[in-house]
């Protein structure tokens, strides 16, 4: 256990005119243990792509993480896929990156443009071994890992972004070793770094990608816990234990709802200081309270995070419309998505008597049914939840 | 005088954004910004009747466009030194 985590995220766009990516990324295991990503990038485009990189991305991802060896892996990649009838071939290159115990990194490559390699925000040279497995040539590397190392995989779509358009040659990988390093920060996640290359591979190519394109960005980053309570108990006599154990918890602190937060500024003995400013009309203003670090409303706002995670989710969207924003909703969006590893629910079961009301459209199983919603959306972000109900 | 404009989740559904618009714009019409004090508050406890609006001590609840003007001169212009 060293405090570490493993964030990953990854954005494809599909080539102008096809409905389905040729690319797929698959991520299996979790960064408490071993972590694989596969990138996989099929023959040609549209549905057989799409086929040819879904198998090569599952296969590998599942052999890999039991713990199979390489030869193994490749061998049944070739075995097993479908053979083109126009090429006579089966093919898929892939990028496979498998991370320790967040300590040590393993990189194997067949055909995949090279993965970028960042350390504190600069590209870094690691040792390749090529090695032939078969008739095909296999790159691999190990590298032990440190805080805010950065691995970028991609596709070749994002090497040839802009070729015969605003770039004669494409973007080459110097260019984007160029990019990322400008906009690294430490704080950023790995969905961001890889939304900020595939929009800028987007707009090289003029909105019209001439292939499928896809970033794969794994980051190795502290863990940082955030701990978010919505409601209070259902037996006003835990009001007490449930601030107690929320208030003793280590990590940043967002309560959400009128009579919870201001049942939270009692507890502290703080006052709770309602801000008037409506920076979207659909989301009500945030308060502050000293030892807080964001209070919102509850169940208007949660939905709208609902909203931002399932976007946020799909590998295609590039517009993250939350990231900037100042409202609540935004707010919660930015420290959940952005920065937790771990995040610990405290919902309180309490009925609103208020929200009970038909002409309402809140009520108790609406936001119990939030939170579920969300804590699954959050954990297929790869992050680590635990909800408790009181 | 302190004006406090509940925006909770029910009195944000029925419009505390407006109502809070038409607050200030009451008040500057009024040249009374400097004499009153408006700011929201979580939650005053009367959620079934909102919008809920509280000036110094009383509460006045379903507060809407419509009767706007009129609670306005009657709890707010009228009471104002």
């Amino acid at each position: 256990m060293n405090n570490l985590w493993t964030d990953t995220g990854y954005v494809s766009i599909n080539k102008k005119g096809e409905q389905l990516c040729g690319d797929k990324v698959e991520i299996i295991g979790s960064a408490d243990d071993c972590l694989t990503l596969v990138l996989a990038d099929g023959l040609g485009s549209g549905v057989k792509a799409n086929i040819l990189s879904t198998l090569t991305s599952k296969i590998l991802s599942t052999m890999i993480d039991a713990g199979m060896s390489i030869e193994e892996c490749v061998e049944t990649i070739v075995k097993t896929l479908p053979v083109c009838q126009v090429r006579k071939v089966a093919y898929s290159t892939f990028t496979i990156i498998r991370i320790d115990h967040n300590d040590t990194a393993r990189i194997i490559q067949f055909d995949n443009p090279n993965v970028i390699f960042l350390r504190n925000g600069k590209n870094v040279d690691y040792p390749i071994i090529s090695r032939v497995v078969g008739d095909k040539t296999v790159l691999e590397s190990t590298i032990p890992l440190q805080l805010d190392d950065t691995f970028i995989a991609m596709s070749d779509g994002a090497i040839y972004a802009g070729v015969g358009k605003s770039l004669n040659f494409g973007w080459q990988r110097e260019n984007i070793i160029d990019f990322a390093e400008a906009i690294f920060d430490w704080s950023m996640s790995a969905k961001t770094i890889s939304t900020m290359i595939v929009d800028e591979c987007n707009t090289l190519y003029e909105g019209e990608p001439g292939d499928d394109t896809t970033i794969a960005c794994v980051k190795i980053k502290k863990r940082n816990p955030v701990n978010l309570m919505i409601g209070p108990p259902s037996n006003p006599k835990d009001v007490n234990m449930m601030m107690n154990l929320f208030f003793s918890k280590e990590g940043s602190k967002i309560v959400c709802g009128g009579t919870t937060s201001t049942l939270a500024a009692e507890f502290l003995g703080k006052p709770i200081n309602t801000s008037i400013d409506y920076c979207d009309p659909e989301i009500p203003p945030i308060a502050y309270v000293e030892g807080i670090d964001l209070v919102t409303e509850g169940v208007i706002t949660i939905s709208r995070v609902v909203e931002y995670a399932k976007a946020f989710l799909s590998s295609n969207d590039i517009t993250a419309p939350w990231a900037n924003r100042k409202d609540g909703a935004a707010k919660i969006a930015q420290m959940l998505f952005e920065q937790a590893t771990d995040i610990n629910f405290f919902v309180g079961k309490a009925i609103n008597p208020a929200h009970q009301n038909p002409n309402l459209p809140i009520n108790f199983g609406i936001k119990i049914r939030l939170i579920q919603e969300l804590a699954e959306y959050l954990k297929q972000m790869g992050k680590h939840i635990k909800v408790s109900y009181f | 005088m302190n004006i406090y404009i509940c925006v909770g989740s029910s009195c944000h559904l029925k419009g505390s954004y407006n109502i809070i618009n038409l607050m200030k714009d009451a008040l500057e019409k009024n040249n009374l910004t400097d004499k009153v004090n408006v700011s929201a508050a979580f939650c005053l406890g009367r959620c079934t009747n909102g919008v809920t609006i509280k000036v110094d001590d009383e509460i006045i609840t379903g507060v809407s466009p419509e009767n706007f003007n009129e609670i306005f001169e009657q709890h707010v212009l009228k009471n104002v030194q």
